[in-house]
């Protein structure tokens, strides 16, 4: 195997990619620091000083955040997944139609006959369900060589029409208890920060990550060192679609609800989370650890938001361009670090 | 390959124009959007109403919330010469342009849930069906009041800004607590969760963290008020000091309802605007006369009645 010569490969990237944290980091520390400031002058109490205020600001990203994992992946390699919104919507619907119960009475029930099962049965199904559209997407993007922008496109499209067409439209509530466990409290964080470990590792340290780097930095060049790109590609899909089910999941146990218009844009914003944490759209750049920050960025500028009790009109205005202003600092500071060297 | 493809294609496409084409009424239906709970059941009450009808049949269009394709969709209608019209708008100000080539075409057309435009002044050959938008917020907020013994700080949960209702919803609040019995009611906060439970959730803990203090929470829909139960619960509130109110009604929100949490929601009956809308677009279509308005009343539902509702 190659892996000593990728190893070779990527070593001044690394040293690039490590600055590339640090700049996003200090990004969120600014951003924090400056609604500390305001939070001082016109709210009168402290916005970092406050526990539960922390716990909350992660906990409302936390969803997309675990999408974002896997769009990174795919951003890595290249290529972009736009399907992750639209999968939650038909993950969530399918998922939770396994997961009621029957205890608000059967006709709130989608399937009478299967009411109250084991929670392993919602999750696995939902689960299968994003692999199996993230192994289309893979599939296609692979063997019919159709841009990943259309091929997940495509996906997106259908995917929310399937979540539609699984009710009608009629949202399904009323999920089990041990079914709702997974989405209450800090579970989501929990479920986010476990998934996000795990592919920092996959991707720092093992084959799948020099892969996926070495197939978004050069695409040629890695099929030349022996790497079955396509293969390659398929897996990448397919975690993100898993990832997108299982934030499906989450997001559903959370509302305790599955409705077809669930994760609507959530795509755009996990792409937003991996950009701003240096992941760049030409791929072979970028890292878990820099979405995960990226992903904090959100939360404290969403909490932020309201600690001030900003009107909606000026909070999405911000949004935009505190995502773009982030990205050009940190483009500018890479800039700059590259030149000194 | 391709061409063969290509006349499969056709032929599957004409024949299935062929099969829609055999009831002897049709009506075209364009719904805003048809993933929306609320919506769904109006269209499952014009599904009903139809169903009693042997040769009638629906043509069902899906706009996606947006306002071009909803017009493509009524000239459409208009082109194939269906016998009436029914439009849930995606945005009322957007109707007179749908009005008009429905009326110059001789085609009634009939706006169903949200008002149009020009709904204080219907054409004829035009009617709106629908609820009071200015009784609910109303209905909710003297509820609220009425618990509250007219005195108490209240957040406020805003429905989609682009939606005229979450407007209305909101202005029907501060009309409320602007006259007696309500003027010791104060709006600490109000936040758009664009009605949308995980959103409603989400605000709600953050303002939990401001260490605020509040009697209620006044939600423009129930979806949103669920959310702000499952953060006030979360965080250990005792649900009893907290008035929570919500409408729509919706099935969750009646469940909610009766466990105690939430303690007002305004029934909007859908199922009855969507009969009634499809009972206009016949009569209309055969030449009756149909008033410019039609009411289907808005009801509040509270413990003591909730029964009526399940």
């Amino acid at each position: 195997m190659t892996t000593t010569d990728l190893n070779a490969a990527q070593t001044p990237r690394k040293n690039r990619r490590m600055p590339a944290e640090v700049n996003i980091l200090l990004v969120l520390v600014g951003i924090a620091l400056l609604f500390e400031v305001l939070g001082w002058i016109f709210q009168g109490q402290s916005f970092l000083g406050n526990m539960a205020r922390l716990k909350i600001m992660i906990l409302q990203v936390s969803v997309i955040g675990i999408i974002a994992v896997g769009v990174t992946q795919t951003i890595i390699t290249g290529g972009i997944d736009l399907s992750s919104g639209s999968l939650v919507g038909a993950v969530a619907m399918v998922s939770m139609s396994f997961a009621q119960t029957g205890a608000y009475g059967l006709d709130r029930v989608l399937y009478p006959g299967l009411t109250d099962l084991p929670v392993i049965v919602p999750i696995a199904i939902g689960l299968l369900v994003g692999l199996a559209a993230g192994f289309v997407n893979g599939w296609l993007i692979a063997y019919t060589k159709i841009p990943p922008f259309i091929a997940t496109l495509g996906m997106m499209v259908a995917a929310r029409g399937f979540a539609k067409w699984y009710t009608k439209g009629a949202p399904i509530s009323f999920p089990t208890e041990s079914f709702a466990f997974i989405g209450s409290g800090m579970m989501p964080v929990v479920i986010f920060l476990l998934v996000a470990v795990i592919f920092h590792i996959l991707m720092k340290y093992t084959r799948y990550g020099k892969f996926t780097y070495a197939i978004g930095a050069n695409e040629i060049a890695a099929r030349v060192s022996g790497i079955n790109v396509e293969r390659q590609k398929v897996r990448i899909y397919m975690v993100a679609g898993l990832l997108s089910g299982l934030a499906a999941i989450v997001v559903a146990a959370r509302g305790q609800t599955a409705q077809a218009g669930m994760g609507l844009m959530y795509e755009l914003d996990a792409i937003a989370m991996a950009v701003i944490g240096g992941t760049s759209l030409t791929g072979g750049r970028g890292s878990i650890l820099g979405t995960a920050i990226g992903m904090v960025i959100f939360g404290v500028i969403i909490s932020g938001f309201t600690f001030l009790r900003l009107d909606a009109y000026y909070q999405e205005m911000m949004k935009g361009g505190i995502i773009v202003a982030a990205v050009i600092v940190d483009t500018y500071r890479q800039k700059k670090g590259r030149k000194s060297k | 390959m391709k061409t063969q493809l290509t006349r499969l294609a056709l032929a599957s496409t004409i024949s299935i124009m062929a099969a829609s084409a055999h009831a002897d009424t049709q009506i075209g239906v364009s719904m805003t959007s048809f993933d929306n709970p609320f919506l769904t059941i109006l269209l499952n009450g014009m599904k009903e109403e139809a169903a009693n009808h042997d040769d009638l049949e629906l043509l069902l269009e899906d706009a996606q919330l947006d306002v071009p394709r909803q017009f493509n969709q009524v000239e459409n209608f208009i082109a194939n010469g269906v016998d009436a019209i029914i439009v849930n708008p995606v945005d009322g100000a957007a109707s007179p342009r749908m009005t008009q080539a429905a009326v110059d075409a001789g085609i009634p057309i009939i706006y169903a849930n949200h008002p149009p435009a020009e709904h204080a002044n219907m054409p004829e050959g035009s009617s709106f069906v629908g609820s009071n938008e200015i009784e609910s917020g109303t209905m909710q907020t003297e509820a609220v009041c009425e618990m509250l013994d007219g005195t108490g700080n209240i957040l406020v949960l805003v429905g989609a800004l682009e939606n005229e209702s979450a407007i209305v919803r909101t202005r029907d609040i501060e009309e409320v607590i602007a006259k007696e019995p309500c003027t010791g009611m104060k709006i600490v906060d109000k936040q758009v969760g664009n009605w949308n439970r995980t959103q409603g959730a989400d605000i709600t803990a953050n303002w939990l963290t401001t260490g605020m203090e509040f009697d209620a929470i006044i939600a423009n829909n129930d979806e949103m008020a669920i959310g702000a139960i499952m953060s006030l619960k979360a965080a250990g509130t005792d649900m009893d000091k907290i008035v929570v109110a919500g409408i729509d009604a919706t099935p969750d929100g009646l469940a909610a309802l009766q466990a105690g949490d939430l303690d007002v929601t305004v029934y909007q009956n859908a199922t009855r605007q969507g009969i009634e809308s499809v009972k206009a677009a016949l009569d209309m279509a055969s030449g009756k006369e149909v008033p410019g308005n039609i009411w289907v009343p808005f009801e509040p539902v509270t413990l003591e009645n909730i029964s009526d509702f399940q």
